[in-house]
């Protein structure tokens, strides 16, 4: 075995990378995804079982019953948000106040190495669950309803609409894209005051929409968090679905989408008997409250049944999951020690100076031009070969969501070695939250930490390499799903599938390639 | 025709100065501390402008009033990693608003690859450290973000609170108006009618 301190690349004092995926799970990723393919392809389609098979966790012994009491009663829910308040406010102001060392203070290591890495990893035990919780709109609900729970005054708010232009989640995308912009090349993740403005900023923004428009228009529209987390819990297991389907068919008043006398109602405008798609439900709690017949309820599913067969993705949404499939991996590109050569070399070229931001931008808008480009690609040809059955738009809305669990699984992937070599601090951050009084880190300490990763190293691998096999398996299997909803028939010509499967393993491949670099440590 | 070349890292950064550990960008202030030796922690800030890659370095890395710091800079060229030879005017200015002090701190030149200027600031605050030299008939001017003493970060949380204070004002009273006149109106329609 290698010695553990060769397998930390020292690149020059204060950068330090971490090692990438060893040869034997590259090699054991490749076989994985030809046997995949090779199953995909040659495997007979059985005829398409549409989503029936949602198990309502109600039912569940132990579980049930507990669940039932947490899902009609608003206190534990209002515990929740008042504990990630509290947190929020005290990243702040750790932020503002604290030490300005990333490393020492709670605000950076929380906010990034924690938070935005366990989001993501919390999607697919608990769907969106985190929205319900989300001290964004926790603090602007209470600010602007000023009550804790329950429906506010309808003049808390002009209740305005929100303009017919951005009723959609391109807003969402394009902050989506200025937040990794920021995070990435204004480097706010190794900066608690910045992190503790842009949580403001976002603050500020939250209550001003939740006073201006009528909902909560933020959280379906303008929030490329609740919108990843959103996308992302289509793959989920778990969902907020009714109990019994006929009782909502049959249902009349609505109390869900309309909510009642004290109980607000759905913030995205969804109606539980006709939900599809996970996309736009904060799991908030509402409907699960204001059902007259108990009759919403947490539900177990097949892994990506949604994506596979119920789930239909507009333009918009399209490309909010395309700018995922890029953006991830660009977080990945962005973080190889060649990164940095690369943009010296363009803004040597074009004249750049400084934090080299016009280079970055440029790279930036490369990495999310290119695999729209392929995708589109990829589609184009797709559409020709079933003679343009459909409308481009449509073919392009409903293969994109094939492209999803790439997205899921690198960013899973990526984050885990975040989360695990850079998280190892967290408890001393927990205990000196400000980081008071606290040094920089040495490069030995850099080491030390680095050295002892919360799993051990092999483990750590294996979970990146299952993720790659494991997005390539569940987008191959909704690209089947697709493809046999859209013919209309078993016996699927396997031409048809080509460009797709060669899309999505051009992007498996490259993410692949990714985590075999070293990566330079955040923090 | 001769360029004179700007870098302005001041907007960017002076919004983080008291703060970022960097290590894979560059330009962004990063903090470190030598187990090897017994200088206290730095600043440091990597940048590239024009045909020179420029290092900039602050002893201490949080350098308070009345306490003697020291700026190291070094320039390499970023074809071939020559060092910079001439000579490096330091000036300084107040980057707080409504202030356009500024005073010479001095001019170096090269000593042991390094361009070292020391300072010592009486009043905590925010500053802009330039540093200007001239290359191959090319004039060259970078700004630095200095931060001395603590950042007042009552300013974000004051703008934050002001922008909700003043939202929810605005709505809490157009909402009233508009119910009185609601009211007004049923009124004179129930009188009509």
């Amino acid at each position: 075995m290698a010695d553990p301190l060769q397998q930390l690349v020292c690149k020059s004092p204060g950068i330090m990378a971490h090692p990438g995926l060893p040869t034997i799970w590259v090699e054991a990723v490749l076989l994985a995804m030809l046997l995949l393919a090779g199953w995909m392809l040659w495997r007979p389609q059985r005829a398409i079982v549409t989503s029936g098979g949602a198990q309502s966790l109600a039912g569940w012994p132990v579980i049930g019953p507990w669940m039932k009491q947490a899902l009609t009663r608003p206190w534990t829910l209002v515990i929740l948000r008042l504990i990630t308040a509290a947190i929020f406010l005290l990243v702040i102001y750790a932020g503002l106040f604290g030490s300005p060392l990333a490393e020492r203070n709670i605000a950076t290591v929380l906010t990034w190495s924690l938070w935005w890495t366990g989001l993501i990893m919390s999607v697919y035990f608990v769907g969106s669950a985190w929205c319900a919780i989300c001290p964004w709109d926790a603090i602007a609900t209470w600010l602007v309803r000023r009550r804790l729970w329950g429906r506010g005054e309808e003049t808390a708010s002009l209740n305005l609409r929100v303009p017919r232009l951005i009723r959609n989640v391109w807003p969402a995308w394009w902050m989506f894209i200025g937040l990794t912009w920021l995070e990435l090349g204004l480097g706010i993740t190794t900066s608690p005051y910045m992190t503790a403005i842009l949580a403001l900023v976002i603050l500020v923004l939250t209550t001003v929409s939740l006073a201006v428009f009528e909902r909560k228009a933020f959280c379906r529209y303008f929030c490329s968090v609740g919108r990843t987390v959103g996308v992302y819990s289509e793959l989920s297991p778990i969902a907020l679905r009714p109990i019994d389907p006929d009782i909502c068919a049959r249902c009349k008043t609505l109390e869900c989408y309309h909510g009642t006398e004290t109980i607000e109602p759905c913030p995205t405008h969804l109606v539980m008997g006709r939900l599809k798609e996970n996309t736009y439900c904060t799991s908030c709690g509402a409907c699960t409250q204001s059902c007259p017949y108990q009759n919403i309820a947490w539900s177990a599913r097949p892994t990506g049944e949604e994506a596979m067969h119920t789930a239909r993705p507009h333009w918009d949404a399209a490309w909010f999951i395309l700018g995922l499939v890029a953006l991830t991996s660009f977080h990945g590109l962005s973080m190889l020690p060649g990164w940095e050569q690369w943009m010296r070399s363009l803004a040597h070229a074009i004249g750049d100076s400084g934090q080299l931001l016009w280079s970055f931008t440029i790279g930036m808008a490369g990495s999310l031009l290119v695999p729209a480009a392929l995708f589109s690609l990829a589609v184009f040809v797709t559409w020709k070969l079933i003679g343009k059955a459909l409308p481009y738009q449509r073919l392009f809305a409903l293969l994109a969501i094939a492209t999803l669990p790439l997205a899921f699984a690198y960013h899973l992937a990526h984050n885990i070695n975040h989360m695990v070599r850079e998280g190892k601090g967290a408890s001393s951050v927990l205990l000196n939250p400000l980081g008071s009084g606290t040094l920089p880190m040495t490069e030995a300490e850099m080491h030390l930490r680095h050295l002892q990763p919360l799993v051990q190293q092999d483990i750590l691998f294996a979970l990146q390499a299952g993720l790659l096999v494991f997005g390539f398996w569940l987008a191959m299997r909704i690209l089947r799903h697709r493809m046999v909803a859209l013919m209309g028939t078993t016996v699927l010509n396997k031409t048809l599938l080509l460009p797709m499967l060669v899309f999505i393993s051009s992007i498996t491949l490259f993410n692949l390639w990714l985590l075999m670099q070293p990566m330079i440590m955040r923090m | 025709m001769r360029i004179k070349r700007l870098v302005t890292l001041c907007l960017l950064m002076g919004l983080a100065a008291p703060s970022v550990l960097a290590h894979h960008v560059l330009g962004r202030p990063a903090y470190s501390l030598n187990e090897d030796s017994n200088t206290p922690p730095s600043m440091q800030v990597e940048t590239q402008i024009g045909d020179y890659f420029v290092t900039y370095m602050v002893y201490p890395a949080f350098p308070k009033p009345n306490e003697p710091g020291r700026i190291n800079l070094y320039a390499t060229r970023i074809d071939n990693n020559e060092p910079l030879n001439a000579e490096v005017t330091f000036t300084v200015r107040d980057d707080s608003w409504f202030s356009d002090k500024e005073e010479k701190l001095g001019a170096q030149v090269i000593d042991d690859n390094v361009y070292r200027q020391g300072f010592m600031f009486r009043e905590k605050g925010k500053y802009i450290i330039t540093a200007e030299f001239t290359a191959n008939g090319e004039p060259y001017r970078i700004d630095f973000p200095l931060q001395i003493g603590e950042a007042s970060p009552i300013g974000p949380v004051g703008i934050a609170i002001g922008a909700i204070v003043l939202v929810l004002v605005g709505v809490n009273v157009f909402q009233r108006k508009r119910l009185q006149r609601l009211k007004t109106r049923d009124y004179h329609k129930q009188r009509e009618g």
